[in-house]
C-alpha cells in the first residue's frame, strides 16, 4: 500500500509541476509594441472566417506607405522553433516605416506551433532576449501545430491537392500544408487563410522566414519559385559581395506543400523562402537548452563539421541569434530594394530596419521596445 | 569540462544505474526510469518534471494503438472467432503447405503494412497464425520467430513505414519512391523466413488437431469474423482514397470501431469490463516500457547524451558505419524504438547522401534492418509481445535462436541495399 501511495504521490507531483509549466508556456504573453509604420492590426480570420476564435487566428500587422505601390507578405513562425524568423518579424513590426507600398507581417504564422515543444526533443519552454530596458521572453515552440489543437494524425499525410504522401506528423506542419484547404485540419485551414490573404491583398512577394540544421543541404540560402529566380539570384549576388555569403536555390517542382512551391503555383505572388543556420536543430547537437538556441555553439556539431558532414561552416563562435536575425533583415531589405528598382509602380520602400552589421553590433534586443512604457493601445500580444 | 566529457559521465552514470537496477531484479521499465533520473541528476537538471512528463507522452499514440488493437483481438477471441478461423483454415489447406505459407505470410504482412506497427500484426493476426503453425508441428519458439520477423518486415513495408517516414521528414525529403525499394525486400524476406523456419512442417493430423482445438460457438461464421476486419480495412483505406472528405479517425478509434462490431456480432455474451481489465493488465509492462523509453530519449537529448551517441556514430569512417549498421540500427531501435529514426537515421542519411549514395534506397535498406532491434533484450518490446501473444512458455533465448538465420538474411539484404543504393535507384518507380 505504501508503495502505491508513494508512486501516486510522485505522479501527482510530476503532473502538478509539469502542468504548471505547460500552462504557463501556452499562455505566455509575448508583447508586440507597434512601431510608427503599423497602420492597422488585422486578424487572419478576416480573410477566412472559419478560423475565427481558433489558436491560429493570428495578428496580421499592416504597414502602409503614403505612396501606393506593391504589397509584400512576410511570415515568421511557420516553424516557431526557428526563432530568427519570429524575431525578425518583431523587429519589422516594432521599427519599420513604409514610404511606398504595403507590408503585411505575421509574427506567428502557425500560432498553435508556438504553444508546444517537441516530444522527446527536450526543448526549453521559452527563451529570453536581453534589451536595454530589461528582458523579453518568447515561446520556443515546435515545427508542428500543437496536438491539443489538431489530433489525431492519420497513418500517412496526403497533401492537398497534389495527393503526395508525406510523413504523418507533417499534417501539422504549416510549411507542408500550402496552399491549404478550407474544410481541412487547423493547419490546412491556416494555409488556406494565408492564401486568401495573398489573393485578396494582391500580394506581389511572399517571404517565409526559416532556419535549418547544418546537416541539411538547403541552408544559408534563398529558395525561390521559378518566377522569383532572377530576384533571388540577384539578391544572393549583391549580399554575397557586400555582406555575407548566401546562396540561391530553385524550388523543386516535385516537392509539394512548401510555401516556395505552392504560393508561386497557386497565386500571382512570387514566393521566396530564407534559410539561416540553426545548430539547435542538428541531430548531433549536445546539451539542449535556451543557450544553444540563442548562441548556436555546440561542440558535437563542430565535430560533425570537422568530418565534412555539414553544409555550412561552424566554429567555436557558433551561430548567435544576432547573426541569424541580421542575415534575415539584410536579405529582406535587399530583396525589397531590387524588386522596387525593377517595379517602380509596385515598389515597396521601407526604412528604419537594421541591416546585418547593425543587428550584430547592437543585438536583437536593441530593436525591441518596452511594452511597460508604451501607450497600451499600441501593445498587442502574440 | 568539455561537452564530450560531461555527456560521457552522464551516460556512464545512466548505464551504471540501469545495471544496478537489473541486478536488484527491478523491472525493465523501472530500470530505464531510474537510469533516466540518474542522467538528469548527474546532468545538473535536477528532477525536470516538465521533461519527464513531456517525454512520457512521446509514444502516447502507439500506446493507444496497442491497447485498442489488443482489446479488439481479445473480443474476437472471446467471441469464438479465432477458434472458428483456425479450424476452417486447417480443414481447407492442411495438406497444401506452399499455399498455406504464402497465405499466412500475406495475412501477417497486411496489418503492419497499413499501420506501420509490427505490434499490430502480432496482436491482430499473430495469435491465429501461431495456432495454425502449431498444428503443423512447428514449435512455439520457431513460430514466435516467424511471427516476429514477418511482423517487423510488415512494419518496414509500404505504404506506411515509420522509420523511413520519420527519417525522410527529418531531412525534408518527400516520402516518395519508397514503395518498391521497401516492398520487394520485405515480401522476399518474409517468404524466405516462413519457408526456412517452417521447412520441416508437416501436414497436420486434421482429426487430432480439430479434436484439440476449442469448438467454435454455434452461430459463428465467416461473415462475423471477417466483418470487423473489413470495417478496419475500409476505414483505413477510405482515409487513403478520400483523404480530403473522409474524417481523420486515427488508428485507436478505428480499432475501437472494429471491437464494437465484434461485440455486436458475437454469438455469445462477452464480459466487456473483465476483458478490458485483462487487456490493460496484459499490456501494462509494454506500455510502461514505451512510456519510460520516451522519458529516456527526452533526458538523453536534454543532457547531450543523445548527441554524443549520434556524433560518435556518424563520425566513424564510412565503411565502418555501413558495415556496423547491423549493430547500430537494431541497438538504437532497442533503446529508442521509432525514436532511432530521428536520432540515428537522420544523420546517417545525410552522411550517405553526402557521399553520393541514393538516400531513398539506402533508407529503405536501413528500414528493413531496424525492426530486428525489437527482439533484443532488455527492452525487446515486440519480441516480448510476440512471445506473450502466442503463449510461448520456453525461455526467451530459444525464440532468439530461431531469429538468427532470418536476421542474417535481413542484415545482408539491407546492407547490400545501402552499399548498392545508387545502382538500385531504378527501383524508385513510385
Amino acid at each position: 500500500m505504501l508503495r502505491k501511495i508513494s508512486i501516486l504521490a510522485l505522479g501527482l507531483a510530476l503532473a502538478f509541476f509539469s502542468g504548471l509549466s505547460f500552462y504557463r508556456s501556452r499562455h505566455l504573453k509575448e508583447p508586440v509594441v507597434l512601431g510608427p509604420g503599423v497602420t492597422q492590426v488585422k486578424k487572419l480570420s478576416e480573410y477566412f472566417p472559419a478560423i475565427k476564435g481558433s489558436t491560429n487566428d493570428a495578428n496580421v500587422y499592416v504597414l502602409e506607405g503614403a505612396k501606393p505601390g506593391g504589397a509584400i507578405l512576410i511570415l515568421g513562425g511557420s516553424h516557431p522553433e526557428e526563432p530568427a524568423g519570429r524575431l525578425t518579424t518583431w523587429i519589422l513590426t516594432e521599427n519599420a516605416t513604409l514610404e511606398q507600398g504595403r507590408l503585411f507581417v505575421l509574427n506567428s504564422a502557425n500560432r498553435s506551433g508556438t504553444t508546444v515543444t517537441r516530444l522527446g526533443g527536450a526543448y526549453p519552454p521559452d527563451y529570453t532576449i536581453r534589451t536595454p530596458w530589461g528582458e523579453q521572453k518568447f515561446r520556443t515552440g515546435d515545427r508542428w501545430s500543437n496536438p491539443l489543437d489538431q489530433w489525431p494524425d492519420p497513418e500517412v499525410y496526403i497533401h492537398y491537392p497534389s495527393r503526395q504522401e508525406l510523413a504523418y506528423v507533417d499534417i501539422r506542419n504549416l510549411n507542408r500544408a500550402w496552399p491549404g484547404r478550407p474544410n481541412g485540419t487547423l493547419t490546412e485551414k491556416t494555409g488556406y487563410a494565408l492564401t486568401q490573404l495573398i489573393k485578396k491583398e494582391k500580394v506581389d512577394i511572399v517571404i517565409d522566414l526559416h532556419e535549418a540544421e547544418l546537416q541539411y543541404p538547403v541552408i544559408s540560402t534563398i529558395v525561390a519559385h521559378q518566377r522569383g529566380q532572377d530576384l533571388a539570384a540577384m539578391a544572393s549576388m549583391v549580399i554575397s559581395a557586400e555582406e555575407f555569403k548566401i546562396d540561391m536555390e530553385n524550388s523543386p517542382k516535385a516537392l509539394h506543400g512548401l510555401s516556395h512551391r505552392e504560393i508561386g503555383d497557386n497565386t500571382d505572388a512570387v514566393s521566396l523562402l530564407f534559410e539561416t543556420p540553426e545548430p539547435f536543430l542538428d541531430a548531433t547537437r549536445g546539451r539542449t537548452d535556451a543557450r544553444l538556441l540563442l548562441e548556436g555553439k555546440d561542440e558535437f556539431v563542430v565535430r560533425a563539421g570537422k568530418h565534412g558532414l555539414l553544409y555550412e561552416k561552424i566554429d567555436e563562435k557558433g551561430w548567435p541569434i544576432d547573426v541569424r536575425v541580421g542575415r534575415h533583415c539584410s536579405t529582406f531589405i535587399q530583396v525589397l530594394d531590387l524588386w522596387s528598382q525593377d517595379h517602380a509602380d509596385k515598389a515597396v520602400v521601407m526604412k528604419n530596419v537594421p541591416k546585418y552589421r547593425e543587428v550584430i553590433q547592437k543585438g536583437v534586443g536593441a530593436f525591441l521596445h518596452d511594452p511597460a512604457k508604451a501607450d497600451p493601445k499600441t501593445v498587442y500580444y502574440e | 569540462m568539455s561537452m564530450t566529457a560531461s555527456a560521457s559521465i552522464i551516460l556512464a552514470a545512466m548505464v551504471a544505474v540501469y545495471i544496478i537496477a537489473k541486478i536488484f531484479k527491478v523491472s525493465t521499465e523501472l530500470s530505464i526510469f531510474a537510469a533516466t533520473l540518474a542522467g538528469a541528476l548527474v546532468g545538473g537538471a535536477g528532477i525536470p518534471a516538465r521533461h519527464i512528463v513531456e517525454g512520457a507522452f512521446t509514444y502516447l499514440d502507439i500506446c493507444l494503438i496497442f491497447i485498442t488493437a489488443t482489446l479488439f483481438m481479445n473480443f474476437l477471441k472471446e467471441s469464438g472467432g479465432v477458434a472458428f478461423v483456425v479450424r476452417r483454415i486447417l480443414q481447407r489447406f492442411h495438406r497444401r503447405k506452399f499455399i498455406l505459407f504464402v497465405l499466412l505470410t500475406v495475412l501477417l504482412l497486411i496489418p503492419g503494412m497499413l499501420t506501420g506497427a509490427g505490434s499490430v500484426t502480432v496482436l491482430v493476426v499473430g495469435g491465429m497464425v501461431a495456432t495454425v503453425l502449431g498444428y503443423m508441428g512447428i514449435s512455439k519458439p520457431k513460430t514466435a520467430a516467424i511471427v516476429f520477423i514477418i511482423a517487423g518486415l510488415s512494419a518496414a513495408a509500404p505504404p506506411v513505414s515509420l522509420w523511413a517516414m520519420l527519417t525522410a521528414a527529418g531531412v525534408n525529403m518527400p516520402y516518395v519512391g519508397f514503395f518498391v525499394p521497401l516492398m520487394a525486400p520485405c515480401l522476399l524476406l518474409a517468404l524466405m523466413t516462413i519457408f526456412i523456419l517452417g521447412w520441416k512442417a508437416k501436414p497436420a493430423d486434421l482429426e487430432l488437431a480439430l479434436k484439440e482445438l476449442p469448438e467454435a460457438p454455434a452461430g459463428m461464421n465467416w461473415l462475423k469474423v471477417i466483418l470487423p476486419f473489413l470495417i478496419f480495412l475500409i476505414l483505413v483505406i477510405a482515409g487513403r482514397i478520400w483523404p480530403f472528405s473522409f474524417p481523420i479517425m486515427g488508428l485507436p478509434l478505428i480499432f475501437c470501431g472494429s471491437a464494437v462490431i465484434t461485440l455486436a456480432l458475437s454469438p455469445k455474451k462477452i464480459d466487456i469490463l473483465e476483458v478490458s481489465r485483462r487487456t490493460v493488465h496484459q499490456l501494462l509492462p509494454l506500455i510502461g516500457t514505451l512510456t519510460c523509453v520516451g522519458v529516456l530519449v527526452q533526458i538523453m537529448t536534454l543532457t547531450g547524451v543523445r548527441g554524443l551517441i549520434s556524433v560518435t556514430v556518424v563520425t566513424l569512417p564510412v565503411m565502418v558505419v555501413i558495415l556496423t549498421l547491423f549493430i547500430t540500427l537494431p541497438v538504437s531501435e532497442t533503446v529508442l524504438m521509432w525514436g532511432s529514426a530521428p536520432v540515428l537515421g537522420v544523420p546517417l542519411i545525410l552522411l550517405f547522401n553526402h557521399i553520393g549514395l541514393d538516400p531513398v534506397v539506402a533508407l529503405a535498406g536501413m528500414s528493413v534492418i531496424w525492426p530486428l532491434g525489437d527482439a533484443i533484450p532488455p527492452t525487446a518490446i515486440i519480441g516480448r509481445l510476440t512471445v506473450e501473444t502466442i503463449g510461448m512458455k520456453e525461455p526467451y533465448k530459444n525464440f532468439l535462436k530461431y531469429c538468427i538465420i532470418p536476421a542474417i538474411l535481413i542484415i545482408i539484404v539491407g546492407t547490400l541495399m545501402v552499399v548498392f543504393s545508387k545502382k538500385l535507384s531504378f527501383l524508385k518507380v513510385f
